[in-house]
């Protein structure tokens, strides 16, 4: 392999081909003192040189666990892995369906709508949901907040968890009346415990928290969802340099992406809309524009039909794209009524 | 290349003496032997006094130099070659297929260019259902944005099988999905590193002639390569060129079909073009462009650049 592939610096990487080593086979046999000497570099520089370069060489032998490449992993493995991940409820019945069932874990979803639509209440649904306990059907984990916009309300959270509770003991009353043992032991208190939130107020902050979330989240592994409330908020006004916020934003989406496969959890990202000008009228799609469209697995977009609320599934792998009603009530995200009054009508 | 005594290990012929003979000209490293004049170093040897292994030594780097660079091939081999292990491989889309002349050829990078949910992931996993099942070769999938679904594979799998018992069916199934290896990257260096280590067990494969791997995909590409381009440095632009050569090199040698997605970004009046600029526009040997009608859901794919055929040409297709 050559040398340049390496993730070293590149002045290192520079000073390397400069002095003649431009293959991964020319660093197996010398010594970090000669290459420092060599290189004019410190000796704990050519140490680490000569880490990552033998980490490479380790990794050329690959295990018996898949002949062709390690950590891979076969499509069998993964489709039956995927009955293992129960998916997040959004407490809305037609929601849930269009979703195939919740949001998903290992996925990274992207959520957009007009500013009012209700994207920081099914954020706040969301984070309430995750902690449902496993008897009730859900994956009783916690969850991270981060908010960027200051539009999270602890006393709807403590409105909506209350609801939760009261909906998971008439559950309970209806549907189980012999096995009195599984009480609702969930309190509102607890579920807001184990919301972890962050404040976040310039897109440095967003980027610091970002590479922390991995130690965060090694920490409580109990943390099933992450959100991000908006992701685009820092990015829109005084960028100067669209460069530097196309490279930012690549970047994130690559660790969100990583965060979410690798602790197994849901991430949603929230995002808002702008106006382009696209065959001949202007329609709104999510801001950031087309690079960050390839960052998400899963895009919904809410919109307002009439009076009603509805949320259409914009882009997914593996769902059909449909759209269904919602509405938001005081208890939360529920079922849009309307869907009652047709049923009634027949 | 390395410098002359890293050589030593391996040839001893390079000894301290010939190291001193070649520093006393300058000669430090493989290169610098190559910059100087051979005819003169070899009249300096006959003056020293051991001069029959001081000429043995410059013959053995001359070898191992000889040894580095790929053989010279002329027109007929190069037919063979083309014909004998170049296959071409359909993607499950006939129309893509019909565009193409029988789908992706084995050798030849293509790239998918489309703007956001325009099919290209959904023409990726086509195309790993097609080829795990008709070609019986394997296929590596580097996935960005854990966009990879099983399910959906299975689905087009399923689709084309006409096995009725559910025991066979899932049997076959097993059999077809175990040939699908799935790995997720998230930045460039870690996609350096797995294929290297992919080409390292494709050599070893080589003599045992087991399941080949016959499709590489990455999906996609834009993702891991828009994170460095641009700004200060130009290790991005390096970092993209690189790779564009490996995966050509790895798609050459091993007989590979290599497929890689792409974005669009806004371009002059409006019209997008595609991601990660004008270098990268001559790396893949096959560009085709994907865009998707919302009301009717048809997918037009288009050539915007291809080794053998007019660009331009168009099909449709449902997805």
């Amino acid at each position: 392999m050559e040398v340049g592939r390496l993730p070293i610096s590149a002045s290192q990487r520079g000073k390397l081909i400069s002095a003649g080593y431009t293959t991964l086979s020319s660093l197996s046999s010398i010594s970090a003192s000669d290459l420092a000497r060599d290189l004019k570099i410190l000796d704990s520089e050519a140490l680490e040189i000569l880490k990552v370069a033998s980490l490479n060489n380790r990794l050329d032998r690959p295990n018996g666990g898949h002949g062709i490449v390690n950590g891979a992993q076969t499509a069998w493995e993964m489709l039956h892995e995927e009955q293992f991940f129960p998916r997040i409820t959004t407490s809305c019945a037609d929601l849930d369906e269009i979703l195939g069932g919740g949001i998903n874990c290992k996925e990274v979803t992207e959520i957009g709508g007009v500013p009012g639509i209700g994207k920081t209440q099914l954020g706040i649904q969301l984070a309430v949901n995750v902690q449902i306990p496993v008897e009730f059907g859900g994956l009783g984990g916690k969850a991270v907040y981060i908010d960027t916009e200051g539009s999270f309300m602890v006393e709807r959270a403590m409105q909506i968890a209350e609801a939760c509770v009261l909906d998971m003991s008439h559950y309970n009353d209806l549907l189980r009346k012999e096995d009195r043992a599984c009480q609702v032991k969930l309190q509102p208190s607890d579920i807001l415990e184990n919301i972890f939130y962050f404040r976040i107020c310039n897109y440095t902050e967003q980027m610091a928290l970002m590479n922390y979330l991995d130690k965060f989240i090694s920490e409580h592994k109990d943390v099933k969802i992450v959100i991000v409330d908006s992701v685009t908020f820092h990015f829109r006004q005084d960028f100067e340099d669209l460069g530097l916020r196309t490279r930012l934003l690549g970047g994130m989406a690559l660790k969100l992406m990583n965060l979410a496969k690798a602790h197994s959890l849901a991430v949603v990202i929230f995002n808002q809309v702008t106006t382009k000008y696209t065959e001949g009228s202007y329609q709104l799609a999510l801001a950031l524009g087309d690079s960050w469209s390839h960052s998400c697995t899963n895009r919904v977009i809410l919109y307002w039909n009439g009076d009603e609320r509805y949320a259409y599934i914009d882009k997914s792998p593996s769902l059909r794209s449909a759209s269904a009603p919602f509405a938001v009530t005081s208890k939360g995200i529920r079922n849009s009524p309307s869907n009652y009054k047709r049923t009634k009508m027949m | 290349m390395a410098p002359l005594r890293s050589l030593e290990q391996e040839y001893p012929i390079l000894d301290p003496l010939f190291q001193t003979f070649c520093a006393l000209h300058g000669i430090f490293s493989v290169e610098d032997f190559l910059l100087h004049d051979l005819y003169v170093l070899a009249a300096f040897a006959e003056q020293e006094p051991d001069s029959e292994r001081l000429k043995q030594g410059i013959t053995q780097v001359l070898s191992i130099i000889d040894g580095q660079h790929q053989p010279w091939l002329n027109g007929m081999e190069l037919l063979a070659d083309a014909l004998h292990n170049k296959h071409v491989l359909s993607t499950g889309c006939d129309g893509i297929d019909l565009l193409l002349g029988g789908g992706l050829s084995a050798g030849q990078l293509t790239e998918l260019v489309g703007p956001s949910s325009s099919g290209k992931t959904q023409v990726c996993l086509q195309a790993v259902s097609s080829v795990a099942k008709k070609h019986i070769g394997n296929v590596v999938y580097l996935d960005t944005s854990n966009s990879f679904s099983p399910q959906r594979v299975a689905h087009f799998v399923g689709l084309v099988s006409n096995i009725s018992f559910d025991q066979a069916r899932h049997h076959f199934l097993q059999n077809v999905m175990n040939n699908i290896v799935c790995h997720s990257v998230f930045d460039i260096f870690t996609m350096f590193a797995v294929l290297h280590q992919l080409e390292i067990s494709l050599r070893m494969q080589l003599q045992s002639g087991d399941h080949r791997v016959r499709l590489l995909i990455i999906d996609s590409i834009s993702s891991l390569i828009t994170p460095i381009l641009g700004g200060k440095g130009s290790q991005g632009h390096a970092l993209m060129v690189s790779a564009g050569s490996l995966l050509k090199k790895l798609a050459h040698d091993h007989n590979l079909a290599v497929l890689v997605t792409n974005h669009t970004v806004g371009g002059e009046g409006g019209v997008p073009k595609p991601a990660l600029g004008e270098t990268w526009k001559s790396i893949p040997h096959v560009r085709l462009l994907l865009s998707r009608d919302r009301g009717n859901k048809k997918c037009t794919v288009s050539i915007i650049k291809h080794s053998s055929m007019d660009s331009g040409k168009a099909a449709s297709f449902d997805l």
